[in-house]
């Protein structure tokens, strides 16, 4: 299984995307005001900096997995408890993302089909595209589906132009302090800073030319989406508004009205939303069931699956409301970003230069 | 693994064609079109759906024996969605909200509200609800009840709810949508101006009526109105207004000119001294002379010059009336001057927005209006 670099440029920023604009607007906007988009520029300096020490560390160890060198560098049994808090995050994770993929679907679209079934068909489909190409198929359907993603996010930020006010995002930095920027910022550079996945990516690349100039642009042009739409959330609703907002990108496009004419946009653009959440499960399906293979050392990984497929699953069919889903939104920014995305990279990237040097002074 | 993925196949499958759980055709819906608030007679809560009847809608127009293309259902309850339910009973179609194009709210709700409390509090369930419609325009009914209007013979089209935002668009308006007025609502401090409506004395048709002053700061209770002329020049400070005419009074014993301002610009300076705020309202306008009963000549300088500065000077008297109106009569900031404040100087707004009604009736405000012709038209001096 292999992937290029472009593919994963596209997994990165396809994964992202959706999740962030749909999700993290609002309550940046609550803390931060109409400043919210200066707390979206700092989060991508933040999302750039966790992804510049994962592909560091990813590149120090060329075509090895997670499990796989940090078991190598610290030996059988540290190496697989430091990948423990992986997979608690990785599972929490994508359960999260199946129980709000399935809620915002019942709630707009579908209100009489129970959730079950909305998340036994996205997990239905994701186990089939990982089952059969494993993250070769992903890669392809994030090079697919990653560009017209980003079209439609455009095309439907410039059909609201017409309802924009420029003088919404006045004034600047007058009703939120420094402090409030700053602590905005930090729920979205916990979204950016999902890239930590690339310790696993980073092992099926083929040609690792420009990978670090490739995975942070990715980064980027995800936070660039982010800061756009921020922008233009708060220019067609004002901060008031926006910050009540659960979905505010979704009704944003609900709002697009020209001419009176085109209008009723909001059908159209529920499949980006779909696309995002569809490649974020395969995703972490595969990387759940591959890293476990090399963990209990099992040869066919996919055999996995029928254990990440139902962990999945079940931890989205327990959550039991929405507090649930901002405790664990909660508990990824505060407890597995700094430890799954900092902490243990610089600790894995100390002990791997370290062991470096020492073999060096010993040569 | 080739049949364990042939059995996965054949689950999602069944799962696509069975679920059949929100199939609903159109012949189940009874489409509402337009809505109406009102207080009922004890004081509770009444609100009136247009639904649209597809029936008599479009077809040909079969002489006399045509149905009527809507029917106006109303019922009372404990709050919207309470009353939408009693709604339900009288019809045989489910309530679809998703195609509302008009909100409507008769007067005397919108002075009293539900049981003491004002409308601020019912705007959520509008946006709560996904199948509801943010793009629907809202209005006023001044001295009447929206189920009056709603009940209206549209001249043009077939159902009224569907006009009234043309009406705002022939006015040189921008349509008030719902979105917008809850953007201006949640923010504190000043007023807000709704389109006003009313019906004529037949009772048939429908009257555009100046706007209706909704008090921010008594939780959105209506206040009182500004007649059709003193809107537009409020639309105008206000940036919602493309066209308008201008006349010069009839008093005058040379007679009238009248200006058709397009793209009227505004440009407003807030400034701050020991006294406090100052605002200064500056109003420029281009526009054609569409009519002229002077014997002033457009083509000669001098008279030209008389033209601008009569129409500019009574202008600007209106637009000093209608400032005057705001801060002695109601006392409210309808001209969203305290957005301005709060866009130029944050620190003192966050002290000032508490009072800002208060603020702005004792603020001193100056206005300067300049309208400037573009085209004389066909004709010279007056034939």
């Amino acid at each position: 299984m292999k992937l290029t670099g472009w593919q994963i440029f596209w997994i990165v920023a396809t994964v992202e995307v959706v999740m962030a604009i749909w999700l993290r607007i609002s309550p940046a906007v609550e803390i931060a005001k109409q400043d919210a988009w200066m707390s979206m520029l700092l989060s991508c300096v933040l999302g750039g900096a966790i992804t510049y020490l994962v592909v560091k560390v990813g590149m120090q160890h060329p075509g090895q997995s997670l499990t796989q060198f940090s078991q190598e560098l610290l030996g059988s049994w540290l190496g697989k408890i430091i990948t423990i808090p992986y997979f608690t995050a990785w599972f929490i994770l994508s359960g999260d993302v199946l129980r709000s993929f399935a809620d915002f679907i019942h709630l707009v679209l579908l209100d009489q089909t129970p959730v079950w079934v909305l998340m036994v068909m996205i997990l239905g489909a994701a186990i089939y595209l990982t089952s059969t190409s494993g993250i070769t198929g992903i890669g392809r359907f994030c090079e697919i589906a990653g560009p017209v993603t980003i079209i439609t996010l455009l095309v439907s930020l410039l059909l609201n132009i017409s309802n924009a006010k420029w003088r919404s995002l006045l004034p600047v930095m007058g009703d939120a302090s420094l402090k409030e920027i700053i602590s905005a910022s930090l729920a979205p550079s916990s979204f950016l800073g999902e890239s930590f996945m690339l310790l696993v990516l980073l092992s099926f690349l083929s040609n690792s030319k420009h990978i670090l100039k490739k995975t942070m642009a990715s980064v980027w042009m995800t936070g660039i989406m982010l800061i756009i739409t921020t922008i233009m959330v708060l220019m067609v609703f004002g901060t008031a508004v926006a910050q009540e907002l659960r979905f505010p990108y979704f009704m944003l496009v609900r709002s697009i009205n020209i001419l009176n004419f085109i209008q009723n946009l909001d059908i159209l653009v529920i499949f980006i939303w779909i696309f995002g959440v569809f490649a974020k499960i395969s995703l972490y399906l595969f990387m759940t069931s591959y890293e476990m293979g090399q963990w209990f050392r099992i040869k066919s990984w996919k055999r996995m699956m029928w254990f990440s497929a139902p962990v999945i699953f079940i931890i989205a069919l327990s959550i039991p409301n929405e507090a649930t889903i901002m405790l664990l939104q909660k508990f990824w920014e505060t407890i597995a970003i700094p430890v799954c995305a900092i902490a243990i990279p610089l600790c894995l990237w100390i002990v791997t230069s370290a062991k470096r040097k020492l073999v060096k002074t010993d040569q | 693994m080739k049949k364990t993925m042939i059995i996965i196949c054949l689950l999602v499958f069944s799962a696509v064609t069975s679920s059949c759980w929100n199939l609903k055709e159109p012949n189940q819906l009874a489409i509402v079109i337009g809505g109406g608030l009102d207080l009922s007679q004890d004081g509770q809560l009444e609100v009136s759906s247009q639904i649209a009847v597809p029936a008599a809608l479009g077809g040909e127009n079969n002489g006399p024996s045509k149905k009527r293309s809507f029917v106006v259902v109303n019922a009372t309850g404990k709050n919207f969605m309470d009353a939408g339910q009693n709604l339900q009973m009288q019809l045989s179609r489910t309530l679809f909200y998703a195609h509302r194009q008009t909100i409507l709210v008769g007067q005397r709700i919108a002075e009293q509200g539900v049981a003491g409390q004002g409308f601020l509090k019912y705007l959520d369930m509008i946006v709560r609800n996904p199948k509801s419609e943010m793009r629907s325009v809202i209005w006023i009914v001044k001295g009447g009840t929206a189920k009056d209007i709603l009940a209206t013979e549209p001249t043009f089209d077939a159902l009224i709810s569907t006009t009234l935002y043309s009406v705002q668009m022939a006015l040189g308006m921008k349509p008030y949508y719902y979105r917008e007025f809850l953007c201006e609502s949640l923010p504190k401090g000043g007023a807000v101006l709704l389109p006003a409506i009313s019906t004529n004395s037949s009772k048939k048709k429908f009257i555009y009526s100046g706007a209706a002053i909704l008090d921010k700061e008594h939780e959105l209770h209506l206040i009182g109105f500004l007649n059709p002329e003193e809107s537009y020049y409020a639309n105008w400070i206000k940036g919602r207004q493309k066209t308008l005419t201008v006349t010069t009074s009839e008093s005058q014993k040379e007679g009238n000119i009248s200006l058709r301002v397009k793209s009227p610009k505004r440009h407003i300076r807030v400034e701050k001294d020991a006294q406090g705020m100052h605002v200064h309202i500056q109003l420029h306008g281009f526009g054609n002379i569409v009519e002229n009963n002077t014997s002033l000549d457009p083509s000669e300088a001098q008279d030209l010059g008389a033209i601008q500065k009569k129409l500019s000077q009574e202008a600007e008297r209106d637009v000093v009336k209608l400032i005057q109106k705001a801060q002695k009569q109601y006392k409210v900031d309808i001209l969203g001057l305290g957005e301005l404040v709060h866009q130029k100087y944050p620190h003192e707004w966050k002290s000032l927005q508490k009072n800002w009604n208060d603020t702005f009736s004792k603020m001193t405000i100056t206005a300067e209006v300049h309208l400037r012709y573009h085209d004389p038209g066909q004709t010279n001096a007056s034939m």
